[in-house]
């Protein structure tokens, strides 16, 4: 039987990632303390852990990489070589190139980045080796070889070598293994190729006979004078072709700057949500909703392994990583589960009244077995933030090499815990904001002093618990957000009215307004075409909010909120038409009776409630869902939006998303429970406005409602929050129901946006 | 601790080498000649053999070509030590079977480089 490795190929690329994580930490660690061997060790073992993983998932271009990472550091933690800033900055490079190619799980080919990094890096070791020095002293001493110069960075150089053993090489005591790494030693091997089509079946096979041949790719500084010296003992046992395949390596520094790297590692697709599909037809609903039966369906475990990953799961890995003692804990529930129904079952077939007493045991044994496995089951996708945040070291890191600035970064709250599905979406808008926190905030030292400042400026990340939600700050003690350069650029870009009444904090919180960023405005380190609206829509998937709080002069401090999992949620559970959808009750601000006389209908866009002055967007869930199958018209004559008698026996249901508020249209409050969230099968199209569904207790499949992906839909034109403040001096008129202006919404409204 | 077999029939070479090659790390064995070299290769396993190529009663090629007829030393490392001079005798010791060969004068340095070259 084979043994396949593959499985623990995921586990392996995880763990490494941890690694490369841990190593860039110590790397940024060791600037301030060069020679801690303790911290040059960690590394060490960290990149050698990587080493050893790689070789057996077959990921060469990994293995001669750390192989090389492994020699500096080893020359490093001898104390043989010195740490210097130029090292360093080499070895945080290297991190960076080891997260590319453990993304990219290159097999065999070495990016050309890589071996022009691994030639610098041999550069490097060479030139400061007194091993190479003997070795060049022994080889002047033998009249032949390398003439006694240091050989230069910029002599770089690959070689293709065809190496082609003669059949009887063995006899003659060479070892074409020997020889080749012998050969390794000269450089860094970039590919090595086996031919093996020669070899003959196994009981034809004769072992003294060489039947193999390499095709090897060599990075190196040296002469091919010193390759050919190689196989000089094996030149007339084999054939070797030796040929230079590059004209000369490009190994300028700056085609190396963290900046770059940065930009390949981090945002490997910046702004996907822009690809995402819109619009999918409300009948999509339906379809998905018999999907999802199907799939609740017993015996598919596969499907809800998939499903545990919760509504976003595409954007994260598959795997998640469990401590066995928390695995042991869920076995032995399901243990104790397996025995409390084998005992029920068993009451129940041999039942008699004498024994109800006993049963009710039984069953209230089952009913808390299967509370704790939930529990616990939910315990194992959360994972600490620290996971996220060790990066952002190296993040401001990078921007305050590149600007001159100095900042320190203090973290706090890393071992707090969230959704693993959340915490992988969190990385992107995170990165974003502490950017945005170094490159905006935090200003020059000359400034800072001028303003009788510590030159050193500070970047404060933190992630706590606050009523049930895990609450993370990004604050800075920069130049803070001026409400006014704010309001120039929103006026600037139309997105407020010039003369607008608008509160410092309102205009604040039109930074996150899409369109709002200013390409000219930011640099090159924090622009990359993400703005703050991303981040903002980015949070609200993850059913969260963000918030921005800043005093001119002292600094800014981003807040968002999120929820604990995605996986699970309280919800609310109402009936529009004949349909049991779901609300995440952290949504909703209250619920009020409809009276028809409170519609207002607005001229092209929409209906709004008017409850306590305050005029809130109405959505008829049923028209939006396309549930509106039986009776609609009967219900509402003529204007399909008309505020009528029959919506004085409806509700609504006030949800809040980011700022913004709408009113739900619904049939009846039929309760409240927690939900596990379903995604709906990943090959019907996203629904605009659902962002799952999940299985009542009855076996029905209830859809549940994205309130953030509502709100972001414009289905009302007055709803952006510009109007919204516009609004305050807009007078709202009511529409007659025959209006031709009033334009039929409900089903036409993915056409809108 | 690896085992290198040393001919020579020159009392002071073998010297040399020996130290040489103890300094390297490696355990000696000596013999005068290719006869009683072939003998100690009856009793001792060894990772390397390095043969002057004139010498008495049995010289460095008929060895090699002795020495790979043994099963033990079918394809273990071989080499000579030959003289500048002498490229027909190089030669005649590749087609024996040497591994390689180490240029006299006597450089102790390059003799251990070139062991390290051919040894696993």
């Amino acid at each position: 039987m084979k043994i396949d490795l593959s499985q623990f190929r995921q586990m392996f690329l995880q763990e490494s990632t941890e690694h490369v994580a841990s190593m860039e930490a110590r790397l940024l660690e060791l600037r301030a303390s060069p020679d801690d061997v303790e911290l040059l060790n960690g590394i060490f073992r960290s990149a050698h852990s990587i080493k050893g993983g790689a070789g057996s998932f077959g990921l060469n271009s990994l293995v001669r990489f750390t192989h090389a990472l492994e020699d500096m550091l080893d020359r490093l933690r001898s104390l043989e070589m010195q740490a210097t800033e130029e090292v360093i900055g080499i070895l945080l490079q290297s991190v960076d190139m080891l997260h590319g190619l453990l993304a990219s799980e290159a097999d065999r080919e070495m990016p050309a980045e890589a071996a022009a990094l691994l030639a610098r890096i041999d550069a490097l070791l060479t030139s400061r080796s007194p091993e190479s020095e003997d070795r060049q002293a022994a080889t002047a001493h033998g009249g032949e070889g390398l003439p006694p110069t240091q050989p230069r960075a910029d002599d770089v150089a690959i070689y293709r070598i065809e190496f082609r053993p003669d059949p009887e090489m063995f006899a003659s005591g060479a070892n074409p293994i020997v020889l080749l790494r012998n050969l390794a030693q000269l450089g860094t091997v970039s590919s090595c190729e086996l031919h093996s089509g020669d070899l003959p079946a196994l009981r034809e096979l004769d072992p003294a006979r060489c039947y193999l041949s390499w095709t090897i790719e060599l990075v190196s500084i040296r002469p091919v004078e010193e390759l050919r010296e190689v196989f000089e003992f094996v030149e007339h046992l084999a054939e070797i072709v030796i040929a230079r395949l590059d004209t000369r390596l490009d190994t300028r520094p700056d085609r190396f700057t963290n900046q770059n790297a940065g930009q390949s590692m981090d945002h490997p697709e910046p702004a996907a949500e822009d690809k995402a599909p819109h619009g999918a037809a409300p009948a999509e609903v339906a379809a998905a909703s018999i999907a999802l039966a199907r799939q609740a369906s017993p015996g598919k475990a596969a499907g809800a392994k998939k499903n545990a990953e919760g509504g976003e799961s595409s954007a994260g890995s598959g795997s998640i990583r469990v401590p066995i003692d928390k695995v042991d804990r869920l076995i032995d529930l399901v243990g104790e589960l397996v025995i409390a129904h084998v005992m029920t079952a068993q009451m129940v077939e041999d039942f008699e009244p004498s024994l109800l007493p006993r049963l009710r045991e039984s069953v209230a044994a089952m009913e808390r077995n299967t509370r704790e496995l939930h529990e616990r089951v939910m315990a194992v996708r959360m994972l600490p933030v620290g996971t996220v945040f060790q990066r952002y070291t190296r993040t401001v890191y990078d921007i305050a090499q590149s600007t001159g600035k100095r900042i320190r970064l203090e973290m706090s709250g890393e071992e707090t815990e969230i959704d693993k599905s959340m915490l992988e979406m969190l990385g992107d808008p995170l990165t974003h904001l502490i950017r945005n926190a170094a490159d905006h905030g935090v200003e020059s030292p000359e400034v800072r002093a001028a303003a009788g400042k510590p030159a050193e400026g500070l970047i404060q990340l933190r992630a706590f618990h606050r009523s049930g939600k895990v609450v993370l700050e990004i604050a800075d003690d920069g130049a803070g957000i001026d409400p006014e350069r704010v309001r120039a650029k929103a006026v600037e870009r139309g997105l407020i009215a010039a003369d607008a009444q608008l509160t410092d904090p309102q205009l604040r919180m039109l930074i996150f307004e899409p369109g709002f960023s200013t390409r000219d405005a930011i640099s090159d380190l924090s622009g990359r075409g993400v703005g703050m609206d991303v981040v903002k829509r980015n949070i609200q998937q993850l059913s969260g909010t963000v918030s921005v709080q800043s005093a001119k002069g002292q600094g800014s401090k981003v807040t968002i909120e999120l929820p604990l999992t995605l996986a699970i949620l309280e919800g609310l559970l109402v009936r529009v038409g004949d349909r049991t959808l779901v609300l995440p009750l952290l949504a909703v601000i209250e619920t009020v009776p409809l009276r028809h006389n409170q519609i207002v209908r607005i001229a092209s866009q929409g209906e709004v409630v008017v409850i306590r002055e305050e005029s809130i967007p109405l959505l008829r869930l049923r028209r939006y869902l396309g549930l509106a199958l039986e009776g609609t018209d009967a219900d509402e004559p003529g204007g399909h939006f008309a505020g009528n008698a029959a919506d004085n026996r409806r509700l609504a249901v006030i949800v809040e998303a980011g700022e913004r508020k709408i009113g739900l249209v619904v049939d009846e409050l039929l309760g409240q429970q927690q939900v596990v969230v379903k995604s709906l099968e990943r090959h019907l199209r996203k629904v605009d406005g659902l962002m799952g569904a999940t299985i009542l207790g009855d076996g029905r499949v209830a859809p549940i409602v994205d309130v953030a992906g509502i709100a972001a839909l414009n289905l009302f034109a007055f709803q952006t929050p510009t109007n919204v403040f516009r609004q305050d001096k807009a007078s709202v008129q009511p529409v007659p129901a025959d209006s031709t202006q009033t334009r039929e919404r409900g089903g036409s409204a993915h056409e809108l946006v | 601790m690896r085992k290198v077999l040393i001919v020579d029939d020159s009392v002071s070479m073998r010297q040399m080498v020996s130290f040489t090659l103890r300094q390297g790390g490696f355990e000696v064995i000596e013999a005068e000649h290719g006869q009683d070299a072939l003998n100690k290769l009856q009793g001792t396993a060894v990772d390397l053999m390095i043969t002057d190529l004139n010498m008495p009663v049995m010289d460095g090629i008929a060895l090699i070509q002795n020495a790979r007829k043994l099963p033990a030393m079918k394809t273990k490392p071989i080499l000579m030590l030959t003289t500048e001079g002498l490229a027909s005798k190089k030669e005649q010791g590749k087609a024996a079977g040497a591994t390689g060969w180490i240029v006299k004068p006597f450089d102790p340095d390059k003799l251990l480089l070139t062991i390290a070259r051919v040894l696993p």
